[in-house]
């Protein structure tokens, strides 16, 4: 784990763990949060929605940045919108220096936020 | 700014959907239009005294919490982690109780932070790594409040906990 990614810690080692079905639904997979399970993995956050990932060690698929943000990271959701033509980048922190600044206010979060100009102008 | 805790001890916690009033919650709400509110920690530490798996969730609220009771009240709390911290110009709300609970969004466009695991024994801690907070910005729907609550959509089940979340307000 580095500097740069966060910690997911999911102690089972004194419980039953969860069912297997159970875990497939809220994403785990099933081995690795059974009775007796100590899971630790490392998350990674999309800069473009916020959404916090569980970094997979075995994926083998090439995963997405974005160049107009120094390169970091984005999820396979926004890598997919941002190939869509009438895609505008606002990344995450452009979106929070908008509207800490007072220039907009939020109207939504996600792949694609929506802000209102507070002073009539386009952002 | 001085990072803070809020907390909500020894409460069961009833699954609600995505789209419905929770009832048993921890939400962090700006104080302004413009506030920042970085969370830095979520801590679930279950209670249960038989298996009970719980969908935990974290989110931003699509309907603001009604009346929030500011500062929560005991057992529950919330306040600096500094204790000379100096007083925020635009207060946090941090709240476990409200006359209408938070409303979490159901958007599949905005993030979802999964905290599930089972309430006997287990527990579940993620850390944000530096530059990559949790980030709720103003005081607003859909960015503005950030809501963990036992999602029913995930498979929540009813069940004690004690819950934290550290986040840092600027």
């Amino acid at each position: 784990m580095s500097k740069s990614e966060g910690e997911l810690f999911v102690d089972h080692r004194a419980s039953p763990g969860l069912p297997e079905d159970v875990a497939r639904k809220m994403g785990y997979e099933p081995s690795l949060v059974g009775e007796g399970k100590l899971f630790e993995a490392a998350t990674i956050q999309c800069v473009h929605c916020q959404q916090i990932v569980i970094r997979n060690p075995f994926r083998e698929r090439e995963r997405a940045s974005c160049m107009a943000c120094g390169g970091a990271y984005i999820c396979d959701m926004c890598d997919d919108i941002r190939r869509e033509p009438d895609y505008v980048h606002l990344p995450f922190k452009k979106v929070v220096d908008l509207v800490a600044t007072g220039k907009a206010t939020l109207v939504s979060l996600g792949a694609r936020p929506l802000l209102i100009p507070t002073k009539g102008k386009e952002i | 700014m001085a990072k803070r805790v809020v907390s909500n001890v020894a409460q069961t916690w009833a699954p609600t959907a995505n789209n419905a009033a929770a009832t048993q919650f921890i939400a962090v709400k700006g104080g302004s239009t413009t506030q920042i509110i970085d969370c830095l920690e979520f801590l679930i530490s279950g209670l249960a005294t038989a298996s009970t798996a719980t969908g935990m969730q974290a989110a931003y609220s699509s309907t603001l919490g009604a009346t929030p009771t500011v500062p929560p009240a005991l057992p529950n709390a919330d306040g600096p982690m500094i204790v000379n911290a100096t007083a925020l110009a635009s207060t946090v709300v941090a709240y476990t109780a409200a006359t209408t609970g938070p409303i979490p969004n159901a958007a599949n466009t905005l993030p979802r932070l999964n905290l599930g695991l089972n309430l006997f024994g287990g527990i579940i801690r993620w850390n944000a790594a530096p530059t990559q907070q949790w980030t709720s910005v103003g005081n607003a729907v859909n960015g503005g409040e950030t809501v963990l609550w036992n999602n029913s959509s995930a498979g929540g089940n009813s069940g004690p906990l004690n819950a934290h979340v550290i986040y840092e307000p600027y």
